[in-house]
């Protein structure tokens, strides 16, 4: 599949999505004008990716400094299918990237972390 | 006559401690364009970096929910949907607070009345609980994702929320939902 890579703007990541390296990462803030249609693309190429490579490793890196709600439910949708990948035995692997003293995303990493018993899930704080 | 006129308006918000606030059509770029206000504001003041988002958080989520809900809404191409509602930043006693203000039909009211007294009667553990499987669940019928906005506006609050409908007509409510941070 062609890699996605996606400038970040003021209301919406970064976003690079490199399947050929199984190597996927968003940065910056999320709350994009419209939720579903910016995630919608990114959900739909990793379902098709783990379809066709259902056995490829993956390292899906998260660093975002504000997301919203409905950034939230995107969130936890590309989540479910990272768990489902590394159920049927995927290596999967996430960095949940937070600045040290930002309880909210530090709180929001542990709430997602609950969610995967597969895949791994990783808190990585950076230096505030 | 005109000066003294808008001085009483522009006295009355200063005294109610409002720091931001906003009457009329919401659309995405209005929100986006408070926010950066907003931010900048809380910013020049050295608010506490941890507060200053939790307010970002709750004001985003009520102004979505404004622009997403309002029964007072416009949507005609090309121009983008336009919904009329309130938005308001303040702060009393030291804390801040976010009031968002829009017409719903009353018909809906019983339902939206009932989610916000269900998020009002939980605590910190059962609403984490309740925002986990709502963010699993597909979205409610008519709903683009706001109840989670709303129970992220009452795990943000550091208080109980506060909300009440008033009649207006026959058909439409007018909803209020103040947070404070």
């Amino acid at each position: 599949m062609d890699r996605i890579l996606l400038e970040a703007t003021d209301r919406s990541p970064k976003v690079d999505f490199d399947f050929a390296g199984g190597r996927f990462a968003l940065e910056g803030e999320a709350y994009p004008e419209d939720a579903a249609a910016f995630f919608g693309p990114l959900l739909q190429g990793l379902k098709q990716h783990v379809q066709a490579q259902p056995a490829a490793a993956i390292r899906f890196d998260v660093a975002l400094s504000y997301f919203n709600s409905s950034s939230a439910k995107a969130l936890m949708n590309l989540f479910m299918v990272l768990e489902e990948a590394a159920a049927a035995g995927a290596a999967v692997a996430i960095g949940w990237h937070y600045q040290e003293g930002d309880d909210s995303l530090q709180e929001a990493g542990e709430d997602f972390s609950a969610d995967f018993t597969h895949a791994r899930f990783e808190m990585i704080e950076t230096p505030a | 006559m005109l000066a003294q006129q808008y001085t009483a308006f522009h006295q009355a918000i200063r005294e109610n401690g409002i720091i931001l606030s906003f009457s009329g059509f919401v659309s995405e770029k209005v929100m986006f364009s408070l926010g950066e206000v907003l931010r900048a504001r809380m910013q020049q003041e050295e608010t506490d970096t941890g507060i200053a988002k939790r307010v970002f958080s709750i004001f985003v989520e009520q102004a979505q929910n404004v622009i997403r809900y309002s029964a007072n809404r416009i949507a005609k191409e090309p121009t983008p949907p336009l919904s009329a509602g309130m938005i308001i930043v303040g702060i009393e006693e030291g804390r801040f607070f976010v009031v968002c203000g829009n017409e719903v039909l009353r018909r809906d009211v019983p339902v939206l009345q009932g989610r916000l007294d269900l998020l009002a009667g939980m605590n910190a553990e059962e609403l984490k609980a309740h925002y986990r499987v709502k963010l699993k669940e597909p979205p409610e019928e008519g709903s683009l994702g706001g109840s989670i906005g709303l129970i992220e506006i009452v795990r943000r609050a550091s208080a109980p929320v506060e909300f009440d409908f008033q009649d207006v007509g026959a058909d439409l409510s007018f909803f209020c939902l103040k947070a404070y941070i």
